[in-house]
């Protein structure tokens, strides 16, 4: 495929906080093109790649034409309090907290992968377990990756409760992992007998690391779903920032810099979508919060 | 030597061997129950290290049971290359529950810490080595905020250090089981040289009691350490003197083959003495009736009757004399010849002397030897048989031996005699005594020819003497010629 880092590629969910983890200087927002643009990163995705990263950051600050500064945290609720406490310029985050935080969130971006900024959730157990839905899988140990994450956790939450279960009394324990990949490591180890992950990340390191992904098996595919966006907060949606960062984003397939990062990403693009493309998730955060009788 | 049937240049390198193995039995024992504290204490340090790292990352998981978190750590550090490699680490809460382990399919969450782990720790022990499975098992209570808060389990790959102890044990055994090997050769060697001398002496020794008595080379003596040059020095005296007596016993030998013709010479000389009155006679005859036809005759026939009797006493007496000087076999000539010698002493004696001779061809033994046996046994019998008594004498021979027997009428013989006769206890030549000198050098020339004496009493109240030479064979038989 495309000219991949062969580099081990960590979980960008917990691994990243430490190449990027200074702390955000609570300051007002830096309008001088001089100020770093602020960029957070959550775990949604595949790995923290170094250098991913340092493409990434270098193919921004080309496009932009101003200094870059990616943060990241551990978990999703991290970086999303960061952006909507504007203390992030923009931030690459789960379809569920924008969704959850849409009055003061509003869109930069979609990714686009597979032609289409849609992904699905998949519920995963380990290669010899037979079963053929989420129903059969009660009782295992079941591994969530985030709390805030829509394929690692809402989507399974709210087939359970449309099942009238909750995760707490369908499964025997839950726990996370705070990472999509780690998810697959607990389940391939046997740690936990199922779990909750992307499913972009499921099928990118099915090429990329088979032989983790080989001792696990995809149970159920959800319907597909909005693409984890990149959100601004709503206060800067039409700030000359932010149309720079989503002109370079959109632009990304025609720079060669931004093909190296897509290609590492696994992604066709960025481009513009609306915010209803994200009402799979709300109707799921819907039911997700429904009592189950 | 011992009575032990094992040489002494075998018995010292078993000896050696003995004392290696029991040092060396010691010193591996020694050596590895040493590496065993060793590799003990290594693993026990090893282990330390470990846990104590372990608990350092895992103590923020374990207060919040979080599974994901202390599985994580743990699943790294299993990776982690070293000596003695975690095999398998199980965390527990306080409760004795397991929160994760790096096995889950072997230890799950939520279930009780094996057995194998608890029962191996006995008397508050941190660390437990189970050698058949080649494994450490190692524990440590997590403290938080002076609480316990869990127990971290650790089974170690300990094979590197029992493959690391095996190959110690065969180096050690390989190493002593040369180095025996070869200081039980040099034992072996040098037992060897030392015992060398030994060797020269016992051969020499029994060189000596077949009467072949050799003196230790002067070369060899030169050669010989100084507290074996003294048994040299010792046994050359004795060699000259065994060689002077048995020179001396030659010499007597040769004076008692005199010494039985002078004892003859009386006998001879009345047997020469006898014709000489008639010799005398015939020739006053012939002087004063010689020109007479018939008494010139019959006085000549006289004469010449009486010196063919001294021609052959005196012949027999040189023959006897003579005997030695040549290695020829025996003839029946020479026996009857000793009639003729023994004749006039028997006479003299007024013994009768049967003779019963059965030889027709040689018999391949020297006949000095022989006769002189002949002469001494027969003289001794006339000497002890009485007066108008009979002495009788067989000589036979066939492939096999040569056979002799007197048997005389006499008292029989003294003990002395018969003792001196048959050679027993090796009795020395009766030198300056005067007696007896003949039956001991008949005796001794029977034992040279490998012959057997017998003495029995004779049919007649006497004494009869046998005696047997076997014929010698092939190179013995050259080696007499």
């Amino acid at each position: 495929m495309v000219g991949a880092s062969t580099i081990d590629r960590r979980t960008w969910l917990c691994g990243a906080s430490s190449c990027a983890g200074t702390a955000v200087i609570s300051s007002s927002h830096a309008e001088a093109d001089d100020a770093p643009l602020r960029f957070g990163l959550t775990p949604v995705f595949l790995t923290s790649d170094l250098a991913l990263l340092a493409d990434l950051k270098a193919y921004l600050e080309l496009a932009t034409k101003r200094p870059v500064r990616l943060v990241s945290r551990r978990t999703y609720q991290e970086i999303t309090a960061l952006l909507v406490s504007r203390q992030l310029d923009a931030a690459w985050i789960c379809g569920y907290p924008f969704v959850a935080y849409r009055n003061e969130l509003d869109l930069v971006a979609v990714p686009v992968w597979q032609g289409q900024p849609l992904y699905q959730s998949y519920v995963i157990a380990g290669q010899s377990v037979a079963a053929t839905g989420l129903k059969e899988l009660g009782g295992t140990v079941h591994a969530f990756s985030d709390p805030d994450s829509n394929s690692g956790y809402l989507v399974t939450r709210a087939t359970l409760v449309e099942l009238g279960a909750t995760p707490q009394t369908h499964f025997k324990q839950t726990f996370f992992t705070y990472g999509h990949r780690n998810v697959i490591r607990a389940v391939a180890a046997g740690l936990a007998g199922s779990g909750s992950v992307d499913g972009y990340v499921y099928e990118v390191l099915r090429e990329t690391e088979p032989e983790l992904v080989r001792s696990t098996r995809v149970i159920t595919r959800s319907e597909w779903l909005g693409f984890p966006p990149i959100a601004c907060p709503a206060a800067e949606a039409g700030s000359p920032t932010t149309a720079r960062l989503r002109e370079a984003l959109i632009g990304m397939s025609q720079n060669e810099g931004g093909r190296k990062v897509l290609a590492m990403l696994r992604l066709d693009g960025f481009r513009s979508e609306p915010a209803a493309l994200f009402d799979g998730i709300a109707a799921k955060m819907r039911i997700a919060r429904r009592v189950p009788e | 030597m011992s009575g032990s049937k094992v040489p002494i240049t075998i018995r010292v390198p078993l000896v050696v061997t003995g004392f290696m193995v029991v040092v060396s039995v010691f010193a591996s024992e020694r050596v590895l129950t040493r590496l065993d504290q060793t590799h003990t204490t290594q693993v026990q340090q090893l282990s330390d290290a470990h846990l104590e790292g372990l608990a350092l990352a895992l103590v923020d998981g374990m207060v919040r049971e979080d599974i994901w978190q202390v599985f994580d750590v743990l699943d790294r550090s299993q990776r982690r290359p070293a000596r003695v490699r975690p095999t398998q680490t199980i965390v527990s809460g306080a409760d004795g529950v397991v929160i994760a382990s790096s096995a889950p399919a072997e230890v799950p969450s939520q279930a009780v810490v094996p057995q194998a782990y608890l029962a191996a720790f006995v008397n508050g022990q941190t660390m437990a080595i189970v050698a058949d499975r080649q494994v450490a098992l190692a524990k440590r209570d997590v403290m938080f905020e002076g609480r316990s808060i869990g127990t971290i389990y650790a089974s170690l790959d300990i094979a590197p250090l029992i493959a690391e102890r095996r190959e110690v044990l065969w180096t050690l055994m390989l190493t002593n089981a040369l180095l025996t090997l070869t200081l039980a050769v040099l034992a072996s060697v040098i037992v060897g040289r030392m015992m060398r001398p030994i060797g020269v002496l016992t051969d020499h020794l029994e060189r000596s009691e077949a009467n072949r008595v050799e003196v230790i080379p002067e070369r060899v003596l030169a050669k010989t350490r100084p507290e074996y040059r003294r048994a040299f020095t010792a046994y050359n005296a004795l060699a000259k003197a065994m060689a002077e007596r048995q020179s001396l016993a030659a010499q007597l030998a040769e004076e008692e083959r005199l010494a039985s013709l002078g004892r003859l010479a009386s006998g001879m000389a009345h047997e020469i003495n006898n014709p000489l009155g008639g010799l005398f006679n015939a020739i006053d005859t012939l002087k004063r009736h010689g020109a007479e036809p018939v008494v010139r005759a019959k006085s000549l026939d006289l004469i010449e009757r009486g010196l063919k009797g001294i021609r052959d006493v005196v012949r027999s007496a040189l023959m006897t004399y003579r005997a030695d000087r040549d290695g020829r076999a025996l003839k029946p000539e020479d026996v009857n010849d000793l009639e003729l010698l023994m004749a006039p002493e028997a006479r003299r004696r007024g013994v009768f002397l049967a003779w019963n001779t059965e030889l027709r061809d040689e018999v391949p033994i020297p006949a000095s030897a022989l006769r002189q046996i002949v002469l001494n046994l027969v003289l001794n019998a006339c000497q002890a048989t009485p007066r108008d008594a009979c002495v009788r004498v067989t000589v036979t021979a066939d492939d096999q031996a040569f056979e002799l027997a007197v048997e005389d009428e006499g008292m029989g013989l003294p003990r002395a005699a018969i003792e001196m006769l048959s050679g027993r206890g090796g009795v020395p030549a009766p030198i300056g005594d005067g007696t007896g000198l003949g039956l001991w050098m008949t005796s001794r020339l029977v034992q040279e020819h490998n012959g057997t004496v017998a003495i029995e009493k004779g049919n007649r109240g006497g004494t009869k003497v046998s005696v047997r030479l076997p014929i010698p064979t092939g190179e013995a038989l050259r080696d007499v010629a």
